[in-house]
């Protein structure tokens, strides 16, 4: 009986959406940036998520017929969630009349970063709140824990 | 002897299997209200329950002279268990994702409570046994 899985399901949750935060962070503090390592112009990144199957061993016993019958365990419910990758978003970046920029190109024009900071400051409110919802989701699981360990007393 | 003093325990304890499952369902369409695609689940038991002591009840139904008196309940076997469904059909946002968290949210506190009222219920139960146990000597 896995008295964690729900607590490591909410985790997979605060770990994804941290890392969302971390990217956000990391395309606001880029907004205005033309030279990466590789000499364009910063591309906003974005995370993917992906809903995360159950781990081997819960689907093992299962089919194995380890669990008592009849039990709630011998029926699955999903792993999480996540990150399996984070992307380059290939949106035309930004052309801005700049001359005197080092980067601007024979016209005048330098790339800018398809950055949109106001989608930003949604998307991190977005994380924030879902970052609280798994935390209380954990909170609950937790205080469930613990009331099972009184019953008897 | 024991099998009848501890029957009423044992099916509250499948319910606390099944509300369980059910925080981790809940805690999966948490995780996954950012995911792109995802379908919510939800789980089925209580009203599964119901229906089966239904149907075992009516051969051994006490006669009620009014409607609002109580079942007597016999305790049902083993054959039920929680059913898990995903909600496919119905989609909210443009990515295909059909969670809802503001009713995730509301049954995670309704599962929790109602996690508490079954422990509080066992805990009653054995309290009971413990008397009949201990008052025995005095």
């Amino acid at each position: 009986m896995g008295i964690f899985r729900s607590m490591s399901i909410s985790a997979s949750g605060l770990t994804a959406q941290r890392l969302r935060m971390d990217v956000i962070s990391q395309n606001i503090a880029n907004e205005k940036t033309t030279r990466t390592a590789n000499g364009t112009p910063y591309r906003r990144r974005v995370t993917v998520f992906q809903a995360q199957e159950q781990d081997f061993a819960s689907v093992l016993s299962r089919e194995s017929g380890m669990t008592g019958a009849g039990s709630a365990e011998d029926i699955l419910s999903g792993g999480g969630v996540k990150v399996t990758a984070i992307q380059e978003d290939m949106s035309p970046l930004k052309r801005v009349y700049d001359p005197e920029h080092p980067d601007a190109d024979a016209d005048g024009y330098v790339n800018m970063p398809n950055v949109d900071i106001t989608k930003e400051i949604i998307d991190m409110m977005s994380a924030s709140r879902a970052y609280e919802a798994n935390v209380t989701a954990f909170n609950t699981s937790k205080s469930m824990a613990l009331k099972a360990l009184e019953i008897g007393r | 002897m024991s099998d009848w003093m501890f029957k009423k325990i044992g099916l509250l304890e499948r319910g606390l299997d099944a509300v369980w499952k059910r925080n981790e369902i809940i805690a999966d369409n948490i995780a996954n209200v950012d995911t792109p695609g995802f379908k919510a689940s939800s789980l089925e038991f209580e009203s599964l329950l119901a229906e089966e002591l239904e149907l075992n009840d009516s051969a051994v139904k006490i006669h009620k002279s009014r409607d609002k008196h109580m079942d007597n309940i016999t305790l049902s076997n083993d054959s039920i268990k929680p059913v898990i469904t995903k909600n496919e059909n119905l989609t909210m946002r443009m990515d295909g994702n059909n969670v809802d968290i503001d009713r995730e949210m509301a049954s995670l506190a309704k599962n929790n409570l109602l996690y508490n009222a079954l422990i509080q219920k066992i805990s009653g139960e054995l309290g009971r046994i413990r008397m009949a146990v201990q008052e025995g000597r005095k």
